[in-house]
């Protein structure tokens, strides 16, 4: 089951890269993001899943047609760049061989006892702080663009 | 399975990273940042799934939330990119002042 959402996920994110127009490739992106909740749904991690369902699908669904009022119903011109396609694909031959080599070791490490239990925690409020930093910055941009927008408008 | 589920993510990575490198508007570069993105949150909820790694759920809802936020500050970006230089491909942007 997990396989056939995953084949099918591939297939809608090849198809938002390769189809021409726009709101086809939308559809195409979006049913990929509701195929990857369902995915999560059926790893037992319900609650992200219907977060990325609900949320992140319904979200960025907005924005992107946001920007089909931008640019039109077809994309702009694009030429097939056969030196970027195979530099991708040796990436992911690369990525995949680093794994392949070191998923044993992964299992083996993860099967011993932990020795320090709030080393986690430790890790992970640094992780917090980081993440809430960029969301900050991000959150700084989105209102300091819109501000811009709004000057050169009235201008 | 979960070697395979991890291929099919590293897959998607790389698909992003062709979509990021290789388009030439604004709209394809989103769709494959947020590949990129998709690509990251599976990885973190397979491995929780597979590994036991619990902790790795929190992460990916955090990635999520960032995800979101960067679409937003992005496309604004692009909007404020076409209002002000009239373009739609990052390679036709030359700035305000010489629009």
């Amino acid at each position: 089951m997990n396989i056939a959402l995953l084949s099918v996920v591939l297939l809608l994110a090849i198809g938002s890269l390769v189809i021409k127009k726009s709101v086809p490739a939308i559809i195409s992106f979006i049913l990929m993001m509701f195929v990857l909740g369902l995915y999560y749904i059926n790893l037992d991690a319900k609650m992200l899943g219907l977060f990325q369902i609900f949320i992140y699908t319904g979200g960025i669904m907005v924005l992107m047609l946001f920007g089909v009022t931008i640019i039109g119903t077809e994309f702009p011109k694009y030429k097939v760049k056969p030196f970027n396609a195979v530099a991708a694909f040796l990436l992911f031959l690369s990525i995949s061989a680093l794994f392949l080599r070191g998923v044993e070791n992964l299992r083996l490490k993860l099967n011993q006892p932990v020795e320090n239990v709030n080393l986690f925690s430790a890790e992970f409020s640094d992780f917090v702080i980081i993440f809430a930093l960029i969301a900050s910055s991000l959150l700084y941009a989105t209102v300091k663009m819109s501000s811009t927008l709004k000057a050169k408008r009235s201008r | 399975m979960f070697e395979i589920e991890m291929l099919f993510a590293f897959a998607l990575f790389s698909l992003g990273v062709y979509g990021v490198s290789s388009s030439r508007d604004f709209l394809r570069i989103f769709f494959s940042l947020e590949m990129l993105l998709n690509a990251v949150i599976m990885i973190l909820a397979t491995t929780a799934h597979h590994l036991g790694m619990t902790q790795n759920i929190v992460l990916a809802y955090m990635v999520m939330i960032l995800a979101t936020l960067e679409a937003a500050a992005g496309l604004l970006i692009f909007a404020a990119a076409n209002k002000i230089a009239k373009v739609v491909s990052p390679d036709e942007f030359k700035g305000e002042n010489n629009a």
